[in-house]
C-alpha cells in the first residue's frame, strides 16, 4: 500500500470532517484563535503548520509526547498555549489539525514509516507500535492518530481508551468482525467512522487494527514471534522468551507518554479481566469526572465543554472517602468555602448546638445526629415538621426507609455525605455489656 | 444485493440488542449529587437539565434554595417551566442577569444527554429503583 497517498487522504479527510462533526472540537477553529498567533509564522522558535520537516520531528515522538507537550508547554510554549480555558480534548484536536495540516502539505517529509524500521535492537517508540506485522498497522496508527485519538487518546464520551488492556478486553473477545463492523457503522456516543464519513473501511480496518495491537500484548508478542522466525535471520527457539521482556519494555516506555495528559491518567475500569485486581472498582482516578466524560453531560452540545470541571473546585477543598469526596462541613467550617444564606445577600444562619442521640438496635453504634452541622447548611423549617416531626420518638427511622429517599435519606445519599459513610452517624459507642448481649 | 440488505438489517439489530444490553446505570459517572431534570426537555426537543448540585452548594448554603425559594427535596417533583423561570420562580430567581446569568445561555444548562431520565445521579434510591429508560432517543445516547 502506499503509504504517501493513504497519509494524504487521511489528512484529507481528517480536515474536511472535523468542522461538520459536531461532537469533536473543531481543532481548525481553534487553532485560528488560540494559536495561529505562534504557529503561522513561526514566531519565537514555534513549529510552523505546513513545514513538514519542523513538525516530522516532532511527530516521530509520538503523538501522545505531542499533546503532553501542547497541554504543559514546551520551551517557550506556554501550557495550552497560553490558553488556560481550553480543555484537553480541544487542545488534542488542536494538535490532531497541526498535525494533519502539516502532512499534507509536506511532500517528503512524510512521519518515517514504522514498517520501514527493522525491529532491532533500541526498540525505538514505533517499532513497538507496529510490528511489521503488515503494512496496515503503520497506517492503522495514522488514521488512528487523524481520526480516532481526539476521543480514543483521553477517553472522551465514554470511547475506550488507546491502551486501556481492561476497558478493550471485553469488546476484542466479541471477535475482529464485529469490532470492524462497530467502528464502521458507530457505537453508542460513537459516530460511524468516528464521524469521519468519507474513510474507506479498510482504513477503519487498519485503525482498528491498531487499536486492538496496543491493548493485546501477548498477542502482539505471539504475533512478533511468528514474524521472527520467519525472518531470514531467524532467531534460535528461545525466540519467545526474548520476546517477552522486550515487549515489557516496550509497554513501560509507553507508559509515560500515555500517563502525560491529565485526561489520560484514569486508570482501566477492570471490566472484561476476570483477574483484573480490584475487578468491580471503578478506582480513585475515575472520581469527579469533567462534563465532558461524566457519561450524562452530551459532549455534542456546546454548553457541556463551557461547564466547570468538578475537580478544579474541589482541589482546594478537604477530601473526604465518598460523595463528591469533599468534606462539605469542613470546608464551610474552614471558611474555605462561603456560600450565601440568602439568594440576594450574605447571610448568617441561625446556628443550634444540640445534638440528639437515636439508640439503635443490633450492634451498630447509637447514632448522635448533631443540630449544629445541620443548621449552618438548613434553617428549622427546612426539615420540621414536614421530615422530622419536631418531637422525641415521633418519627419512625429504618436504614431501609434512609436507602427509599426517607427522613435523612432525603439528603444523605443524594447530595449529602452517602451512606456508606455509616461510621458518621453512627458515631457513638454502645457500652461494653450492651454490644455483648446482642441487644 | 438482497443478501447485504439483510446482513446489514441483521447488523443493526443485532447492535441494537447489543447497545440496549450493554448499558447500565454505571456508565454515567456524573458527580455526585447532580440532578438531571428531564419533564419536559426531551418531549419538547431540548437537551435534559443537568442541575450540578456541587457548584450550587459551593456558593448557597441549601437553605437559600430549598427554603426561601420553595424547590422541593426531589428531583422531577418541582414543576418548572421556562415561563416560571422567566417569571422569577425557580431558577429564574437568580437565572437572570441579576445573580447568575440570564435564560437566553440555553445550553448551559440543557446539556444532558438527550433521553436521560430525571434522577439524581448515585442516589441509594437508583440502586433499589433503577430511573426508568422509556424514550426511544435513549438508543443513541447509551452504551
Amino acid at each position: 500500500m502506499n503509504v504517501r497517498t493513504l497519509l494524504g487522504s487521511a489528512a484529507l479527510l481528517f480536515t474536511a470532517t472535523l468542522a461538520p462533526a459536531a461532537e469533536l472540537p473543531d481543532g481548525k477553529a481553534l487553532y485560528g484563535t488560540y494559536c495561529a498567533g505562534c504557529h503561522a509564522s513561526g514566531a519565537a522558535g514555534a513549529p510552523k503548520v505546513g513545514d513538514a520537516a519542523a513538525w516530522e520531528k516532532r511527530t516521530k515522538k509520538g503523538i501522545q509526547t505531542l499533546y503532553a507537550s501542547a497541554l504543559k508547554g514546551t520551551g517557550t510554549m506556554p501550557a495550552r498555549g497560553g490558553a488556560g480555558s481550553l480543555s484537553d480534548a480541544q487542545v488534542m484536536a488542536i494538535v490532531n489539525y497541526m498535525v494533519g495540516a502539516s502532512h499534507t502539505s509536506g511532500s517528503a517529509a512524510q512521519p518515517a514509516p514504522a514498517e520501514a524500521r527493522a525491529p532491532a535492537k533500541a526498540v525505538p517508540v514505533e517499532a513497538r507500535v507496529a510490528p511489521a506485522r503488515t503494512p496496515d498497522t503503520g497506517a492503522g496508527k495514522t488514521v488512528y492518530q487523524m481520526s480516532c485519538a481526539a476521543c480514543h487518546t483521553s477517553g472522551v464520551a465514554g470511547a475506550p481508551k488507546l491502551g486501556d488492556t481492561s476497558a478493550w478486553a471485553s469488546r476484542v473477545a466479541q471477535g475482529m468482525p464485529a469490532l470492524y463492523a462497530r467502528a464502521i457503522k458507530g457505537t453508542g456516543a460513537m459516530p460511524p467512522k468516528g464521524g469521519n464519513a468519507g474513510l474507506p473501511d479498510t482504513e477503519v480496518r487498519a485503525a482498528v487494527d491498531f487499536i486492538v495491537s496496543q491493548v493485546r500484548p501477548a498477542a502482539a508478542a505471539a504475533e512478533r514471534t511468528v514474524v521472527a522466525a520467519a525472518a531470514p535471520a531467524a532467531r534460535s527457539s528461545d525466540a519467545p522468551a526474548a520476546e517477552q521482556p522486550r515487549v515489557t519494555i516496550a509497554r513501560a516506555l509507553e507508559a509515560p507518554a500515555a500517563a502525560a495528559p491529565a485526561l489520560a491518567a484514569r486508570p482501566p475500569s477492570g471490566a472484561g479481566d476476570p483477574n483484573a485486581f480490584n475487578r468491580l472498582w471503578s478506582g480513585s482516578a475515575q472520581r469527579n469526572p469533567p462534563p465532558l466524560e461524566d457519561g450524562i453531560h452530551d459532549p455534542a452540545s456546546a454548553g457541556t465543554s463551557a461547564l466547570q470541571p468538578p475537580a478544579a473546585s474541589f482541589d482546594k477543598l478537604p477530601r473526604a472517602m465518598a460523595g463528591n469526596y469533599v468534606n462539605w462541613v469542613g470546608a464551610l467550617s474552614a471558611r474555605q468555602i462561603q456560600p450565601r444564606w440568602e439568594v440576594k445577600a450574605p447571610g448568617d444562619p441561625t446556628v443550634m448546638d444540640m445534638n440528639i442521640v437515636r439508640e439503635v438496635k443490633g450492634t451498630m453504634p447509637d447514632v448522635v445526629f448533631p443540630h449544629k452541622q445541620h443548621t449552618e447548611w438548613l434553617d428549622c423549617a427546612s426539615c420540621h415538621p414536614a421530615i422530622f416531626v419536631p418531637q422525641k420518638g415521633a418519627n419512625r427511622m429504618s436504614m431501609a426507609s434512609i436507602v427509599m429517599g426517607q427522613g435523612c435519606g432525603t439528603c444523605h445519599g443524594k447530595v449529602a455525605f452517602p451512606i456508606s459513610d455509616c461510621r458518621l452517624c453512627h458515631s457513638r459507642s454502645k457500652d461494653a455489656a450492651r454490644t455483648a448481649s446482642g441487644r | 444485493m438482497k443478501n447485504r440488505c439483510k446482513a446489514l438489517l441483521t447488523a443493526a439489530i443485532a447492535l441494537l440488542i447489543v447497545v440496549s444490553f450493554v448499558y447500565d446505570a454505571r456508565d454515567a459517572r456524573a458527580e455526585y449529587g447532580d440532578v438531571v431534570l428531564n419533564n419536559y426537555s426531551d418531549a419538547a426537543g431540548m437537551r435534559p437539565v443537568v442541575f450540578p448540585h456541587w457548584f450550587h452548594r459551593v456558593r448557597f448554603r441549601c437553605k437559600a434554595c430549598h427554603t426561601d425559594l420553595g424547590i422541593k427535596f426531589k428531583a422531577g417533583g418541582n414543576d418548572i417551566n421556562m415561563v416560571k423561570i422567566i417569571d422569577g420562580q425557580f431558577c429564574g430567581a437568580c437565572h437572570n442577569s441579576t445573580v447568575a446569568w440570564s435564560v437566553e445561555n440555553c445550553e448551559l444548562c440543557h446539556s444532558g444527554k438527550p433521553g436521560t431520565p430525571t434522577q439524581v445521579h448515585h442516589s441509594t434510591v437508583n440502586l433499589v429503583n433503577p430511573p426508568a429508560s422509556s424514550a426511544p432517543a435513549q438508543a443513541r445516547s447509551r452504551r
